[in-house]
């Protein structure tokens, strides 16, 4: 029913569209792209895009062709921002469950965590933790994974404090159910509709964000290429070659949009009380 | 109802010290994670020293202490204003922040009016001309909006502007009190990069909370009074339509000040965004320090005047209560 | 009071079409609708819900939201004008100072973030173009006219620091401030407690004596209409299926729909013994309405021609106007001259 309704959101459908036209390029990167995206080619520098010198994209500062690099930085955007909205979704929502599921001081205590966390603009935060940890991969997923985590947080605790008086709780409880039992089988399918929207956004949201810090030069490292570190070095020569700071945009644009269509369909087909909305 | 709003004032302030405490412990601590010591890093970039000065660097540096005695320190000094001295410059850091502070502060603040003063209107016009195209392009620019990477914004006006003299601030940046006119027009390619998506976003809700509104029962008593339609619309259905969008701006205005730290990079902008970056490139760990703590500090006090707005437009939230409970 | 063809009438309906665009297709909410209004007359405007009769009373001052809703026919003559076809503008001016509404659900109705004295006193500048203080002088006199305690003060509160009835009494208020010939109260007492509703009742009648404002009384509530109303039209399906004065339809009811309501009503001289009458069956889908009485599924009294055709409104002899929409009746039709 879902996957119908999901076909007929054209909203939905050309985010589903746009995330899919991505995962395409990284399955068929991992076999073959134009070009080697790290290798210096000193003899093709700022060439300007044309189809005669297969550099459609046209070349960076170093020589390197500019699709075959955005081609081989979509996997490391999204698989970033897939692991970072994983963990926050992981985190926040077992504390935000949890919170609600337990109540009382418990609640206050967890909450008052994702408050604090919360405290922080969230790119200043990443900035902050990148910063701590050190420029390593893994650590963006981290700096960007602590982002989500009082947002999760708080969606997962007011679900389940709204589904938590429900009939059926009560009556697992009696039954002699465990609160683990009760949480993961009884309460959790039913708080899945605002995650999963959440989670959609997010990936949106952590994408913008992996590529600001490796714009500043706190994400990927070069060589590897980035979206945001492909944008960093343009810049120095972008007035000479400016497609060197416009194909890696639009390819954050399109991907960020993508996930953006998706949330904000899912949240039409998923959430009725939203209905008319536009 | 002034008592009622000064108590509800100095309530809001009290819960902000449990959050601003858990920042500190937080930004006290992680800084602590950062493998080697503070000193090795200071004595990094020096010539060697004595035992003696070790002994008194050691000191300094709180190495013969425990380290929840070094975090009461440190807050105590924290709440005397003494942010510690850099690493790098050997200056005291709260100082140097303050002075970056209010360029940061106004890019945020001519970001926010950028996004309100083109996304109310258009999110009003929008909602007065209904039909499935502008419907569908109203969302598609809403979201668009949330997906333009500020910096690549700002990174293009440079490119597409460098040529007009005067717009791009590039290096020779004059403050608001020497120039306000040349400080304005220098800042604002830098705010409408800022802002605009934020623009696109706030449209958005403006546009759906109007339509929203606009179904109300109390919308079709005003007509039945014979309003105009202009008061219907401004008199009547903009003060509750513009509710959810008070929220959305002030929870936004994090956004924009992270925004401004990053766009002041691309730039050239002597604010405090560079001073981080800097002090992150040098591993310059009390500036940082000191500059996430007034960045938190910033956006929680942002946050409670949203509150405090959100309250004073809608007359059903009563003030002496504790929180946002209508 | 019996209301006789010479007195002049002041509002006149006729052959009013009111329709809604939906996915499911065209619902024909009020169909055919005509009535008139007299100086001074309070008429009800019973039915059940869904049968036409707020969308009738909205079509009036065309605040039929549109799309989805369409006015498509008729003509309503107000003041020597046709509303329907008139200006925005012209109609807007008829709006709060000659016709006046009140609806519903109170809370709903008032603007939850305007002070409640300036909601009153905004309809006063507007249409007596009076300056600020005068307005919210005669607001306050009118929140005390309509039995507010303490006007003063409360006229600078908010609706929700009012209770439901009060609320109400605000919206007449509002609705009185500029003294229109004409009140329309759409359901003005469903929303609120029984003991509040014979309150407001009484004061919009009492207003109504008072100024010699007629009133247009929405309702499904036939004893309301027995206590208030000087006329009555019951509607069913969007259409009027009989017009005439109360004592007429109450004692003499002609359609079997307006005989099954007064069965439905619980009598107080009842052995309480007897099981009260209901109408079986439910109103009918307003989309795709075959070709027949719409009550003819319901009816006891269906004849053949009932389930064939439309029957046509009847106008019958008498002191007053009285009107009715049955196969029944559809040889007796007189017409007055």
């Amino acid at each position: 029913m879902i996957p119908r309704r999901l076909a007929k959101n054209g909203i939905a459908l050309t985010g589903i569209v746009i995330v899919s036209l991505y995962i395409i390029v990284i399955l068929v990167s991992f076999f073959w792209l134009p070009f080697d995206p790290v290798k210096i080619d000193a003899d093709h520098l700022l060439e300007e895009p044309s189809l005669k010198t297969g550099h459609i994209f046209g070349t960076d500062e170093f020589g390197r062709d500019i699709l075959s690099r955005i081609m081989k930085g979509s996997l490391v955007s999204l698989v970033i921002s897939l692991s970072a909205t994983t963990m926050g979704a992981l985190i926040g929502v077992t504390m935000g469950i949890w919170a609600g599921y337990l109540g009382g001081r418990w609640d206050n205590w967890i909450m008052r965590i994702a408050d604090i966390i919360f405290a922080f603009p969230s790119l200043l935060l990443a900035i902050f933790v990148m910063a701590i940890l050190g420029e390593k991969t893994w650590n963006v997923v981290i700096a960007i994974g602590i982002v989500y985590i009082p947002q999760f947080a708080r969606i997962s605790r007011g679900a389940i404090l709204s589904v938590k008086t429900n009939e059926f709780v009560r009556a697992a409880r009696s039954n002699g159910a465990s609160a683990i039992f009760i949480l993961y089988r009884h309460l959790l399918p039913n708080i899945l509709v605002p995650i999963i929207v959440q989670v959609s956004l997010a990936l949106s949201v952590s994408i913008l964000l992996e590529s600001s810090l490796s714009f500043l030069g706190l994400g990927i490292q070069p060589p590897w290429p980035s979206w945001g570190n492909m944008l960093s070095s343009a810049r120095k020569v972008m007035v000479l070659a400016p497609w060197t700071a416009i194909y890696p945009g639009f390819a954050i644009v399109f991907l960020v949009l993508g996930f953006n269509l998706l949330g904000d369909g899912l949240r039409d087909i998923l959430d009725p009380r939203l209905k008319n909305v536009g | 109802m002034e008592s009622n709003v000064g108590r509800y004032i100095a309530k809001r302030l009290l819960s902000l010290i449990p959050v601003l405490f858990g920042v500190s412990l937080i930004v006290f601590f992680l800084v602590r994670l950062i493998p080697g010591s503070a000193l090795q890093m200071y004595l990094g970039t020096q010539v060697e020293a004595t035992a003696e000065q070790m002994v008194e660097l050691k000191r300094i540096f709180g190495e013969d202490r425990p380290v929840l005695v070094l975090y009461v320190e440190w807050l105590g000094r924290l709440l005397q204003g003494d942010f510690g001295i850099s690493l790098r410059t050997g200056r005291e850091v709260l100082p140097d922040i303050l002075s970056r502070l209010p360029l940061s502060l106004e890019l945020t603040v001519m970001a926010l009016l950028i996004a309100l003063l083109f996304g109310i209107p258009q999110g009003i016009l929008a909602s007065l001309k209904r039909n499935p195209f502008v419907d569908v392009l109203n969302r598609v620019v809403g979201l668009l909006g949330l997906s333009l990477p500020q910096f690549w914004l700002a990174a293009l006006m440079v490119l597409f502007f460098s040529g007009f003299r005067g717009w791009i601030p590039m290096g020779n940046y004059v403050g608001f009190f020497q120039d306000p006119l040349r400080n304005i027009q220098m800042l604002l390619l830098p705010s409408l990069a800022i802002g605009i998506g934020l623009a696109a976003v706030i449209m958005r809700y403006t546009r759906n909370s109007m339509l929203e509104v606009l179904e109300m029962d109390y919308i079709r008593t005003a007509r039945a009074k014979g309003l105009r339609k202009r008061s219907v619309i401004f008199g009547h259905a903009l003060k509750n339509a513009i509710l959810p969008v008070i929220t959305v701006a002030g929870f936004n205005t994090g956004y924009l000040l992270g925004g401004a730290i990053v766009i002041e990079e691309v730039f050239a902008l002597p604010g405090m965004g560079r001073l981080a970056l800097y002090a992150i490139y040098q591993r310059d760990y009390p500036v940082i320090q000191g500059i996430v703590l007034v960045i938190a500090a910033i956006f929680v006090l942002v946050n409670l005047a949203t509150d405090l707005i959100y309250a004073m437009a809608d007359p059903r939230i009563r003030l002496d209560d504790s929180g946002r409970k209508s | 009071m019996a209301i006789t063809t010479n007195v002049e009438a002041i509002l006149r309906v006729e052959g009013l079409v009111t329709g809604f665009r939906t996915g499911g297709g065209l619902v024909r909410a009020v169909e055919e609708v005509s009535f008139e209004l007299h100086r001074g007359e309070i008429l009800g405007i019973v039915g059940e819900s869904g049968s036409g009769k707020s969308v009738t009373n909205l079509s009036i001052l065309r605040l039929v939201q549109c799309p989805p809703g369409e006015v498509s026919a008729g003509r309503v003559l107000y003041g020597g004008k046709d509303l329907l076809s008139a200006s925005e503008e012209e109609v807007r001016l008829v709006r709060g100072r000659n016709i006046s509404m009140i609806f519903q659900d109170p809370l709903t109705s008032l603007n939850p973030v305007i002070k409640v004295g300036k909601q009153i006193a905004e309809a006063i500048r507007l249409h007596h173009g009076a300056k600020r203080r005068e307005a919210d002088a005669r607001a306050v006199d009118m929140l005390r006219l309509i039995g507010i305690p303490d006007a003063e003060r409360r006229a600078s509160d908010y609706p929700h620091q009012f209770s439901g009835g009060m609320r109400q009494r605000v919206m007449i208020a509002m609705a009185l401030s500029c003294d229109p010939e004409i009140l329309i109260a759409d359901e003005p007492t469903t929303a609120l407690d029984v003991t509040i509703q014979a309150q407001i009742l009484d004061l919009i009648r009492n207003l109504s004596a008072q100024s010699g404002t007629a009133v247009i009384l929405v309702t499904h509530d036939l004893g309301v209409v027995a206590g208030m109303c000087d006329s009555v039209c019951v509607m069913y399906a969007g259409r009027i299926v009989e017009r005439a004065t109360v004592d007429d339809l109450f004692y003499d009811p002609l359609h079997p729909y307006t005989r099954g309501l007064l069965d439905s009503i619980p009598r107080t001289d009842s052995t309480g013994k007897e099981r009260l009458y209901s109408i079986p069956g439910s109103p009918p889908n307003l989309v795709d309405l075959p070709e027949a009485c719409p009550f003819q599924p319901r009816c006891p009294k269906a004849q053949e021609a009932c389930a064939r055709e439309r029957p046509p409104e009847v106008t019958m002899a008498g002191r007053a106007p009285r009107t009715v929409r049955c196969w029944l009746h559809a040889g007796e039709d007189h017409h007055v001259s």
